[in-house]
């Protein structure tokens, strides 16, 4: 009885698995056989000289319907992200992990997970209205890459909260019975023993922030997104990103090239989210590396 | 406190929640030497340890009464009425446990663990204390090419020898050993009794362990506790 069991269960599990990978694959084979033709030098940066290529790195050419201002914002606004709300994150998770109490605990998770369950369309409302009442009140302050930064901040923050916090939570007591003995502050334990332990969790939370503040368009959309801003020359800018491209070509295309031309920069985009995460992943181990194994 | 002695205790009693786990027990512990606490399981052995670093504070529900002075810089401490930090007092009382308990990180970063949050930066000195403590410890010339390795892939007497380097690279004037050889093959059961005899010069062993034989082999003096008192 319990081998039909074992190969139900086995035979599901395939199932639901292969499934997936399945559905992926057919997303990824039509945005391919749609698009790969398009992909190259001059879907990026609308020309395939080099010297011209050169030049608009180095921002002595301005780029026309092609990718790079997008790809370059796109950048920008993780980047922004990140750096907003890592330290945040991080902070909190490390609170709720060794310092709160259990009610305390309750109710910051609860908030957390309210936060976690606003759709970003209104975030980037609560965004866009912020910086209507800075603007009436303080400053000429417009929508602008800081304030879609910020605003994805605080999309991504329950993510980087929670697995700051299960990331610690989850090392054995032993390591803090130990680190105690050895005459440990409790702030010693976190920099030095704790928070290298939980790297590769905390780092699985920055890949999901990462994939999440690449990918959303609702909360730019209102808050400093435009599609044809060119490269911003500071935070207080307008700029491109490649969802917002890819929405606004999806929605507005008037040829078969322009809808290739959308779906090109869809590849684009997972493209660079792999980056990314590889990007991270390598910054993991390096990391882990460095705090728990090198010796100079 | 009675001259000689390093560890004085009156009067203790200690609590899990209800459950009353030393009773009004009092004894002392003498300098430079190894003082053995004996008995059978669950009789108070390792509880007793605790008081004397204080580690039971980071033990939910537990709960003391009575008197414990510790001698430290040749000034006599009394644990519960003055002041003195926790983290200093644990430098300053190294403890093994029974189980070896390297951390998650290079042989290299284990030992320079208790420096660092001691605030001994210095590179330099670092390198030198780690070297003497592996010294001392009989294990340089088996890690000495592996420093960076895991220390979790040291054998089990190895990485024992690891921990007592460990508790002893901030030069703590008491050591608190808890059964450190009982999870241990024979041959790594002897090299560690080496090893404590050899460390008596340094400082004061308070070891709980069941061997009678061991307690023969290496004690200067003993305790017996059963059911939380001494007989």
């Amino acid at each position: 009885m319990s081998r039909i069991y074992d190969f139900t269960l086995s035979l599901f599990a395939g199932v639901c698995g292969l499934l997936l990978i399945a559905s992926v694959a057919v997303m990824l084979g039509f945005l391919v056989g749609q698009g790969g033709s398009v992909l190259g030098l001059k879907l990026i940066f609308g020309s395939t000289d080099f010297r011209e290529i050169i030049d608009i790195i180095l921002l002595r050419q301005v780029v026309i319907n092609a990718l790079w201002p997008a790809l370059i914002g796109t950048f920008l606004l993780v980047f922004t992200a990140l750096i907003t709300a890592l330290p945040l994150g991080l902070g909190v998770g490390v609170y709720l992990a060794e310092y709160a109490g259990k009610p305390a605990k309750v109710f910051f998770s609860l908030i957390f997970d309210l936060l976690a369950g606003v759709p970003s369309i209104v975030i980037g409302l609560f965004g866009f209205s912020v910086t209507i009442y800075l603007h009436s009140h303080f400053s000429d302050l417009m929508p602008c890459l800081l304030i879609s930064g910020m605003s994805l901040a605080l999309l991504v923050l329950p993510y980087l909260v929670r697995t700051t916090q299960s990331a610690l939570e989850e090392l054995p007591s032993a390591l803090r019975v130990t680190s105690f003995a050895l005459g440990a502050e409790k702030s010693s334990i976190i920099l030095l023993v704790l928070l290298p332990q939980a790297l590769p969790g905390i780092f699985s939370g920055i890949v999901l922030a990462i994939g999440r503040a690449a990918e959303d368009t609702a909360v730019i959309m209102l808050t400093g997104v435009v599609a044809s801003a060119g490269i911003p020359r500071s935070i207080f800018d307008n700029y491109e990103a490649l969802p917002f491209y890819i929405y606004h070509t999806a929605s507005q295309f008037s040829n078969q090239h322009e809808l290739q031309q959308g779906i090109g920069a869809a590849l684009v985009l997972l493209i660079i989210c792999t980056l990314l995460f590889t990007g991270a992943g390598l910054l993991r181990k390096k990391a882990t590396h460095h705090f728990l194994y090198h010796s100079k | 406190m009675i001259p000689g002695r390093v560890v004085e205790i009156e009067n203790l009693s200690f609590y899990y929640g209800a459950q009353r786990v030393l009773n009004n027990l009092s004894c002392g512990f003498a300098g430079h030497s190894i003082c053995a606490v004996t008995g059978p399981s669950g009789s108070g052995k390792s509880t007793l340890l605790t008081t004397i670093n204080r580690l039971w504070e980071e033990v939910d529900g537990a709960r003391v009464e009575g008197v414990v002075k510790v001698l430290l810089d040749n000034m006599e401490i009394d644990l519960h009425e003055s002041k003195i930090r926790l983290a200093q007092l644990r430098r300053k009382v190294g403890m093994v446990f029974q189980i070896p308990n390297p951390l998650p990180m290079s042989i290299y970063k284990n030992l320079t663990l208790p420096l660092r949050m001691a605030g001994i930066k210095n590179r330099d000195q670092q390198r030198q204390r780690v070297e003497r403590v592996l010294q001392d410890a009989f294990l340089w010339p088996e890690v000495k090419m592996r420093l960076q390795s895991d220390a979790r892939l040291l054998s089990g007497g190895q990485q024992q020898r690891l921990c007592i380097a460990r508790a002893m690279i901030l030069e703590p004037e008491i050591l608190l050993l808890d059964e450190p050889t009982s999870s241990l093959d024979e041959g790594a059961v002897s090299e560690i009794e080496n090893l404590l005899l050899n460390l008596k010069e340094r400082c004061s062993l308070i070891m709980v362990s069941h061997d009678l034989e061991q307690v023969a082999r290496i004690a200067d003096s003993s305790v017996e506790l059963v059911a939380g008192s001494l007989v």
